[in-house]
Order: structure tokens, then C-alpha cells, then sequence
């Protein structure tokens, strides 16, 4: 039996939930490399990233998506990275995005 | 030995002869004090001799230093051109300028109003300033305006496609410049919209990764600029400027609010320079040396939160203007005002002493 289409969807809350405290993994992300906080989402790193130009690969989205919470996404996003080095040698905040992108990968849990 | 009386206490030398040096010498000399500018540059004028117009309202620069000169004159200020003043040695309570190995000029006080200088944007390679005429620094555009060195495209070109990048050389730990140089937000909208104003027909695109609209009115020129003239305001970094097709430039950017890479050709790129210092204070116990800046020098330290105006462990030497960091004209004008004031206090103050 077709649903009854009463004119409106539920869709899932899109808000962000800034009151609840941030999730253990992403802290002891932020702790492993303090400097992540330093970004100031410029998009510099993004800019030169050749990965970025074919892959969802974007550091300073990844540091948002950090902060959101949303460690399954950057988890796989950071999966693109080359660990070319280039991002890290522009950014003008001196960012350690190599090893933050590291401890980004690591965030999903490893293939069995 | 040279006695503290070979000094006259009295007289103020101003180091510097830009909107900063002659702003404070003329309230100073409004004021009854005899002072005195040395000024490296066979005129007067500074950064001001250089520019075409002022943000917020447009005003004719020349209009503004003819002003200004002509007071100048008016109070028939001696000024000592072409005089580079390389150290100060401390004779009894004043100075001693010194130009290598000549003494140029004796006072009891000294003024810093030597100003800033341009951030080199050779220095930022990916942009290729110096290696393709099309791209300009803000400074350079500016001479443009000034009919002083022609539009890096031909008369063939009647729609330019033109990119603005804000803080180079600015707010980048790589470059050893922290700081924001606050005024290029607002000279890059000036700008964008006199190209728009020359050429109707121009694309005009700025990358900034913040707008930083601080003063009285830059708001509204922002706005004005989005809205009557059709400048595009992009939300990202340049990552790089190559030859493209022609005579164009292909630059690479992020558009970090689309969060996409982003590709154009442009006919003219100009760069906005931050503001760095001219010259780094090595203090010694009866000496000042004026030093060249190396990698991460910073604006000359003065001390207090009322009064600003007085060199970091110097007594009887003052600082005013741009060279204590990026400082806007109305904002150079006040900070002159009150630097005077802080040098007459000064004077007072060892006068009381005297007479006590
Ligand atoms: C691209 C650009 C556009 C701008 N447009 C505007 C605008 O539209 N409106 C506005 O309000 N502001 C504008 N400004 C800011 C303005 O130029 C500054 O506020 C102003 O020039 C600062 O004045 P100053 O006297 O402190 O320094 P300066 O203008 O740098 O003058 C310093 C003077 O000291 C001299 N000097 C330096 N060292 C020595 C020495 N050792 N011995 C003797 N003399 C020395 C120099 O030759 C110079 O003449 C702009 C700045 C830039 C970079
Ligand atoms: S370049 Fe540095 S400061 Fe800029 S967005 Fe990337 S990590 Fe952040
Ligand atoms: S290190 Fe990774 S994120 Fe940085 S530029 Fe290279 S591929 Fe891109
Ligand atoms: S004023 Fe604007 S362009 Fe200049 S350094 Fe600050 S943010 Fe960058």
C-alpha cells in the first residue's frame, strides 16, 4: 500500500547542537595537535591541494566538520589525503595539517 | 667633552616628513614649540605623494598634501631634505641625530614619524609579482590612477576580467608578518571600484578571507561597491598565478564558502600589500640605531595605554604615526595630535623640574 502523502516530509534536525560537550575522539584529536585550533578557515590549504581537485578532500572543511562532530565523514575525507606536505607549506596560520590529517584517518575504525 | 648645554631642550626634531612628521610638527609649532623636520626623500609627502585618491569619500591625495605642505610653509617649519637619520646618540637629557658619520641635527626631543614600508610581494612566489607585468601590487595601481605607468592590458580590451587579493604578506606566520594590516580591506573596495569606473565593462572579483570594514563609513562602500558597481566578493585563497591564455594570467583559487576549487583568466591581478616596518630600534643604553628589518621585525614598541606615543625605555623620544603599525590618515592626523600633546607634557615636565 502506497504512504499517504500528507503534503510534508520529516527530514532529520540539520542543527548544530553547540550546548552538548564535544565527543571524546574529537578532543583527543584537538589535543594531539593543539594547532588545529589556530585555523582560521581561510581555505589556503584547500587551494593548493591537488588531491582536493578530485576528491572531497578540503583540510580546513575537515577542521568544521571537526568541530561539528562529524568524525565519520572526516574520517573518510582525510582517507584522500597524498601527505604531500604542500597545504602545510602555505598555511599562514602554521598549522601541523599533515599530523592532523593523520589523526583524522584515524578516527574510522580500521578495515578488518 | 660636549656639555647637555650645546643642546637646546626646547626644540623637537621630527623624523620623518609624511602625513605623521607634518602633522605633529604643525601642532606642535601651533603650540609655540620650535621644531624641525628631517625627511630622507627630497620632498616632503611620504606614502600620501604616491596615492590618487582616499577612501571613504574620494578626496584628491594632492589635494589633501597641497594642504598640508602649505602650512607647512606657512610656519615656515625648517625642513632638512634629503637627510637619512641612521642613529641617535643621547648628549645630557637630549639627542644627537646622526647621518653615518655626521651629525645632522641636535634636540631635546626626537619624534619617530617614519612610517611603513610596503611588504616586498616578490616574496610570495606563487604570485608571480615582478615575473608578469599583470600583476600589480596595490601601490602600483595606484601610480596607474596617477597616469604614471600605463594599464598592464591594451585599448583592445574593453571588458578586463580583474582580481583583487587581500593580505599578502599580511596575517601570515610564513612571511613573519602576524599582523593584520587593516587597511587593505577597504583600499582593495576603493580600488575595485575605480577600475569598475574606468572600465564599465570590467569583471572585478576580490579574494579576502575576511572583510575587515572598521572605519567610520567603509561599510557603506562595501556595500556600495557590491551593489552599484558589481564587484564580486569571493571568499577564499589564491593558490597560485600562471600564464594563461594570451596575455591573461590563470589563477587557482578555493572558494571556501562553495567549497570548491575554483579556476579563471584574468587581465590583471593586484595585490594587496601589507604594511611593514621601515626600520627596527636597537636600543642601547645612550644610543638608537635605526636597523633593517629582518624576518618577523615588529612596528616600533612604544609604552602605555593613554599615552602611546613614547618609545619603550626611551626618554625624550617620541613615536607618531604609522611606524607603531598600519594606521589609517584620520587615524595618523589624531595619533599626531596627541603624540604633540604627550612631547609638551614632556617638556613641562622637565622644566617643573628646573625651576624646583
Ligand atoms: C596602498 C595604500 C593606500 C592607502 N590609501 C589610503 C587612503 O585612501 N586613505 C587613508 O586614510 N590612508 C590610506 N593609506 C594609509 C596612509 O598611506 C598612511 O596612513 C600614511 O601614509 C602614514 O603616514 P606616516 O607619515 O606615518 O608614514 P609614511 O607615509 O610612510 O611617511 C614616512 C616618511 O618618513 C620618511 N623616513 C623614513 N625613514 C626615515 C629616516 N630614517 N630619516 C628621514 N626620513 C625617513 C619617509 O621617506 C617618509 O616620507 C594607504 C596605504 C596604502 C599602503
Ligand atoms: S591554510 Fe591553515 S589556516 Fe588556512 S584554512 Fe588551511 S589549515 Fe586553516
Ligand atoms: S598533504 Fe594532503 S591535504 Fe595537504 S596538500 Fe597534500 S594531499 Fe592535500
Ligand atoms: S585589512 Fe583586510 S586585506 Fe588587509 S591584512 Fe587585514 S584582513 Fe587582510
Amino acid at each position: 500500500m502506497p504512504k499517504p502523502d500528507f503534503g510534508f516530509s520529516f527530514a532529520p534536525n540539520r542543527a548544530l547542537e553547540l550546548s552538548v560537550p564535544l565527543l571524546p575522539e574529537v578532543q583527543a584529536v584537538l589535543e594531539a595537535e593543539p594547532s588545529i585550533r589556530a585555523c582560521m578557515a581561510c581555505g589556503q590549504c584547500a587551494a593548493v591541494c591537488t588531491a582536493g581537485v578530485f576528491t572531497p578532500l578540503a583540510f580546513y572543511r575537515l577542521v568544521l566538520q571537526l568541530w561539528a562532530g562529524e568524525v565519520e565523514v572526516v574520517g573518510q575525507r582525510a582517507q584522500h589525503c597524498m601527505l604531500c606536505g604542500k597545504c602545510q607549506m602555505t598555511c599562514p596560520r602554521g598549522v601541523n595539517i599533515r599530523n592532523a590529517l593523520l589523526l583524522m584517518a584515524a578516527l574510522l575504525p580500521p578495515k578488518p | 667633552m660636549r656639555s647637555s648645554e650645546y643642546i637646546n631642550k626646547d626644540e623637537v626634531a621630527i623624523i620623518g616628513g609624511g602625513p605623521a612628521g607634518m602633522q605633529t610638527a604643525l601642532v606642535l609649532s601651533a603650540r609655540g614649540f620650535s621644531v624641525r623636520i628631517y625627511e630622507q626623500k627630497e620632498q616632503l609627502g611620504g606614502h600620501l605623494k604616491g596615492w590618487h585618491h582616499l577612501f571613504p569619500h574620494g578626496v584628491a591625495a594632492s589635494d589633501l598634501l597641497g594642504a598640508l605642505k602649505e602650512q607647512v610653509l606657512a610656519r615656515a617649519i625648517p625642513l632638512h631634505l634629503g637627510q637619512t637619520v641612521d642613529h641617535l646618540q643621547k648628549v645630557g637629557e637630549g639627542w644627537e641625530l646622526w647621518q653615518g658619520e655626521t651629525v645632522v641635527g641636535r634636540a631635546g626631543v626626537v619624534v619617530l614619524a617614519n612610517g611603513f614600508a610596503l611588504f616586498d610581494a616578490r616574496r610570495k612566489e606563487e604570485y608571480g609579482y615582478g615575473l608578469y607585468p599583470s600583476v600589480l601590487t596595490s601601490a602600483d595601481l595606484e601610480a596607474v590612477f596617477r597616469k604614471e605607468r600605463p594599464w598592464p592590458f591594451g585599448p583592445d580590451c574593453a571588458a578586463p576580467q580583474i582580481g583583487f587579493v587581500h593580505c599578502v604578506g599580511s596575517r601570515d606566520l610564513k612571511c613573519g608578518s602576524p599582523h593584520c594590516s587593516k587597511l587593505c580591506c577597504v583600499t582593495a573596495v576603493k580600488q575595485a571600484m575605480a577600475v569598475k569606473a574606468f572600465f564599465p565593462e570590467a569583471q572585478v572579483y576580490c579574494f579576502y578571507m575576511d572583510l575587515r570594514m572598521h572605519g567610520l563609513e567603509y561599510e557603506e562602500l562595501y556595500r556600495k561597491a557590491q551593489v552599484d558597481y558589481g564587484v564580486r566578493f569571493i571568499r577564499g585563497r589564491l593558490s597560485e598565478a600562471a600564464p594563461g591564455q594570451g596575455k591573461r594570467l590563470h589563477v587557482k583559487a578555493e572558494d571556501t564558502l562553495q567549497g570548491r576549487p575554483l579556476h579563471l583568466q584574468l587581465d590583471m591581478l593586484v595585490l594587496m600589500s601589507g604594511m611593514v616596518p621601515t626600520f627596527v630600534l636597537e636600543q642601547q643604553e645612550r644610543a638608537v640605531f635605526f636597523k633593517e628589518p629582518v624576518f618577523g621585525s615588529g612596528f616600533v614598541p612604544v609604552q602605555g595605554f593613554l599615552a602611546a606615543g613614547s618609545v619603550v625605555q626611551q626618554k625624550g623620544l617620541f613615536a607618531s604615526g604609522a611606524c607603531k603599525g598600519p594606521a589609517t590618515l584620520p587615524e595618523v592626523f589624531a595619533d599626531a595630535a596627541a603624540v604633540a600633546c604627550e612631547v609638551e607634557q614632556y617638556l613641562k615636565s622637565l622644566k617643573a623640574v628646573a625651576h624646583a
